[in-house]
């Protein structure tokens, strides 16, 4: 049984006691490097330079890798054949067999794309492995993210791990009735009632549950809320979330500047 | 039927070790309660007498069966196991449905399941109740669908866990009877409970658990005078033990009837 969803890795280190906002900043302005700045090689470069070295400080390197590889690979072979062969345009030629050619613009592109979807996913990645979600949703909640938001991707998390230990539970009840949840298709469907039935009750009920136990915390009392969790942020990051803004601006900037002549 | 159960160790795929080697042998017709404090394994270890768990190591016996080759829907043969909460498995529209739903799952006759269901009905003092939906039921009148629900499977052994957390007095008394009366049935009757007065007053034999081992077993006279080794897991003496020994009685008491009778006696 899995017990927990997210990606978060619990351990002590500089990148898990940034403020979860700089993490934030940091994940966006590389995704925007990486999509609108100059040079094929620039994600990469990213990647290797700025990415890894962070999840290495952060204590989290090998799984970094681990994770990217793995969601990754099977994306970017299937990337780089369908693009090398397929690209629209491609006129220079690198090798051809039977009807299908590869041409260097697909190549091209097919690592453009890969480089910089790499950069995208392996960001969020870095963020989520150093960040427990309730921290990154309890900082942007005290910085006036609406709370209801915050609760409904925080609560989500939560309550998924806890229905799939109901789930375990209501079987585990059912098969000591006799029910056999094993054999042929017709059995399965037939043994799904009695599965989905109390976990759909007790779902409904903890729902009524929640809404009282949050409406009796004032959660829906229009004012501003003080933060019970003291999330630490310093001058320094203030600044460096400011230079990654400006920076994003810039590559944004330059783009535009580049279609335009 | 007997269970025999063999230098049972059990550890969790997370590596956690919840029995590190359990011997018991519970005869035909035990009334037997297994105490001690949350994560001494109680649970872990019932939860192997019908299959839900297999050993890692040791043997777990049911009369002739030995559960590592049987399944759990076979299993369910010779044991009713009532989870302890009710929503964990009601979904028939209807209590006398509910009620059904184990017996047919068992495969029986209909003359027999409606006997069945009848006598479960009438043990639980459900019958007025029976064309009612569990969810419209108080929870512990829902907690007595789920006991008929079991109890019309006609095991030889019932096991209950934590039959009586969260039930008024009126509920337990009737829990009480429940007990008595497959006792008297020739059953053998198993419960996990924190209620050390309700298994002190309708138990004959405890079973102390602390740390996934067995620590005291046997007849509850001679488990509840052990307060050090019982507080050791959490576990009080009943209250009407603990008041006997504050008036000075010179026996162990466990019972109000005996309490009284000893009490006229001095």
């Amino acid at each position: 049984m899995p017990d927990r969803l997210s990606f978060f890795i619990p351990r002590e280190s500089r990148v898990h006691s940034l403020n979860p906002l700089t993490k934030l900043a940091l994940a966006f302005s590389l995704i925007i490097l990486a999509f609108f700045g100059p040079g094929l090689f620039l994600p990469v470069a990213l990647y290797f330079f700025v990415l890894v070295p962070l999840s290495l400080l952060g204590k989290v390197g090998k799984e970094f890798l681990q994770t990217s590889f793995r969601l990754l690979l099977p994306l970017f072979a299937f990337l780089f054949v369908m693009q090398s062969l397929f690209y629209p345009g491609g006129e220079t030629v690198i090798f051809s067999f039977w009807i299908f050619s590869a041409t260097s613009e697909g190549v091209v592109f097919a690592f453009r794309t890969a480089t910089r979807i790499l950069v995208m996913v392996s960001s969020f990645l870095l963020l989520l492995l150093t960040t427990h979600p309730s921290t990154l949703m309890n900082d942007l909640s005290r910085r006036g993210v609406p709370a209801s938001l915050s609760y409904i991707i925080t609560s989500t998390l939560q309550i998924i791990p806890q229905m799939q230990a109901r789930a375990v539970t209501i079987q585990d009840a059912q098969r000591s009735r006799g029910l056999d949840t094993g054999g042929n298709l017709i059995n399965r469907i037939r043994s799904l009632l009695p599965l989905v039935g109390p976990l759909v009750f007790s779902s409904l009920v903890d729902v009524e549950e929640r809404a009282i136990a949050i409406e009796a915390r004032a959660f829906t009392l229009p004012v501003k809320k003080t933060s019970l969790i003291d999330i630490p942020d310093s001058r320094g990051e203030a600044v460096l979330r400011w230079v990654m803004a400006a920076l994003s601006l810039m590559t944004i900037g330059y783009r535009i500047w580049l279609s335009l002549n | 039927m007997n269970i025999e159960i063999k230098e049972l160790v059990f550890a969790y795929p997370n590596g956690v070790l919840a029995l590190e080697g359990v011997t018991v042998g519970i005869p035909t017709g035990s009334l037997v309660a297994i105490v001690g404090q949350n994560g001494a394994g109680k649970t872990t270890l019932v939860k192997h007498l019908n299959g839900l768990l297999r050993p890692t190591s040791g043997l777990v016996q049911i009369g002739d069966w030995d559960t590592r080759q049987r399944s759990v829907a076979e299993l369910a043969n010779r044991i009713g196991f009532i989870f302890q909460n009710p929503d964990d498995q009601l979904f028939c529209r209807t209590v006398k449905e509910e009620v059904q739903f184990g017996p047919r799952s068992l495969g029986f006759e209909n003359d027999r399941i409606e006997t069945l269901v009848e006598a479960a009905l009438e043990l639980t003092e459900l019958h007025e109740k029976a064309s009612q939906n569990p969810y419209d039921l108080s929870p512990a009148w829902r907690k007595m669908v789920a006991l008929a629900s079991i109890l019309a499977m006609d095991t030889p052994i019932v096991v209950m866990d934590e039959p009586t957390t969260g039930q008024d007095a009126v509920s337990i008394e009737r829990i009480s009877r429940i007990v008595q009366s497959l006792h008297g049935s020739g059953k053998t009757v198993i419960a996990i409970t924190h209620d050390i007065d309700f298994c002190a007053e309708n138990f004959e034999r405890m079973i102390v658990m602390r740390q996934g081992m067995v620590v005291l077993d046997g007849p509850i006279q001679e488990v509840v005078a052990e307060r050090e080794m019982l507080a050791s897991t959490y576990v009080e003496q009943p209250q009407i033990t603990r008041l006997a020994k504050r008036l000075g009685f010179s026996t162990i008491v466990y019972k109000p009837d005996d309490f009284i009778r000893v009490l006229h006696d001095s």
